[in-house]
């Protein structure tokens, strides 16, 4: 047996803090990537596990938040690789707007479901990088930064994304 | 007419080219409809994506708990793997000099122990819980009753202080492969 010290009550609020201010901004990098809450849930405790453990690589602690956008976005890429197709299930139950109807409701669930499909066509790199752009909105620099490749591969990955979902959209629309 | 490709297309209809790129797209774009009709496509595929970008409405407080929880535990389990993992290569010369250390630290603590052990005069006994690990696990004896945490037969174990005064106890199942952590609070 062996007797260990535990790390100091000041190590464990450090991390409480450090998962308190970014979690909810990890964890919605990565729903958008999975689009499911659970495996969202989990791929998000996953990178700040993966992050505290290796946090002696982070020189500089103000790029923490890029650093840790970095091992979350690929923390699900490999989770996207690993998983042939991901699964979308419960979504519809939370979402925000009491004020919808039924029909409403339905629409917005089908036309989500709609864009799902299509996304699983896509490349985990392509749908990355895609979902980074065109959903969150973020500029060709920072997607190449998050999945770490040039800004050339990322423009790549993201005119195949387009083409893939276009192709995708009109053929759901004959 | 020389056309531009798809994927110039694609980007365009982003504004993710260059700057020489985007302005020779825009002159072709000025007088090919077909080209514009593929950029208008590609806007709609861009203009359709942002309702992935909703976010059901969670419980977000508990969800923090949860994952500060789950992410403390899977630290602690992560030490443990790495306690129980044995070194891949050892050099004969730091082995040996691991020896020397762990009999220097039996050494002392034998000399501790019997300095504590020496009778001294009695005290008034502490009210309160003791925790305390044994070969079997953690114990609490609270009011002359004792309540025992096993550890399964399991031989390498980690056990864990805080000053708030809870013990912890850390395991790989040797069977199993399962990583046990438990740990008493003691108030």
């Amino acid at each position: 047996m062996s007797d260990v010290i535990e790390p100091g009550l000041e190590l464990l609020e450090r991390q409480n803090r450090f998962v308190s201010e970014h979690f909810r901004r990890i964890f919605v990098q990565i729903y958008h990537l999975v689009q499911n809450v659970a495996d969202a849930q989990d791929l998000t405790q996953e990178a700040f596990i993966k992050a505290l453990q290796h946090q002696e690589q982070l020189k500089d602690g103000q790029k923490a938040a890029q650093w840790l956008s970095r091992i979350a976005t690929n923390t699900a890429i490999d989770f996207l690789r690993r998983s042939s197709r991901a699964t979308f299930s419960e979504l519809e139950d939370g979402f925000e707007g009491d004020s919808e109807t039924p029909e409403q409701i339905l629409l917005r669930s089908e036309h989500r479901e709609y864009l799902e499909d299509g996304l699983r066509l896509l490349s985990p790199r392509e749908r990355a990088a895609l979902i980074m752009r065109d959903v969150e909105g973020l500029p060709a620099e920072e997607v190449a930064q998050r999945l770490n490749c040039s800004k050339a591969t990322v423009r790549s990955h993201i005119a195949n994304g387009r083409t893939k979902f276009r192709r995708y959209m009109e053929k759901r629309k004959r | 007419m020389r056309h531009p490709n798809q994927a110039t297309l694609a980007l365009h209809s982003g504004g993710d080219l260059g700057p020489f790129a985007r302005w020779r797209t825009s002159r072709h774009l000025a007088q090919c409809e077909r080209c514009r009709e593929e950029v208008a496509a590609f806007d709609e595929v861009r203009q359709s994506l942002p309702g992935l970008a909703e976010v059901p409405d969670l419980p977000w407080n508990r969800l923090a708990a949860e994952i500060k929880a789950n992410v403390r535990l899977g630290l602690a389990a992560g030490e443990c793997v790495r306690s129980v993992d044995p070194p891949l290569r050892q050099s004969g010369l730091i082995h040996g000099g691991r020896v020397v250390v762990a009999f220097a630290c039996a050494a002392v603590l034998v000399v501790t122990g019997m300095v504590l052990e020496r009778p001294v005069p009695s005290a008034a006994p502490e009210e309160g819980p003791l925790v305390q690990n044994t070969p079997y696990g953690i114990e609490v004896t609270a009011g002359g009753e004792t309540l025992g945490l096993t550890n399964n037969g399991v031989q390498r174990v980690t056990y864990s202080l805080d000053a708030q005064g809870s013990m912890g106890a850390r395991y790989v199942d040797p069977e199993t492969g399962y990583v046990t952590v438990n740990t008493v609070y003691v108030q």
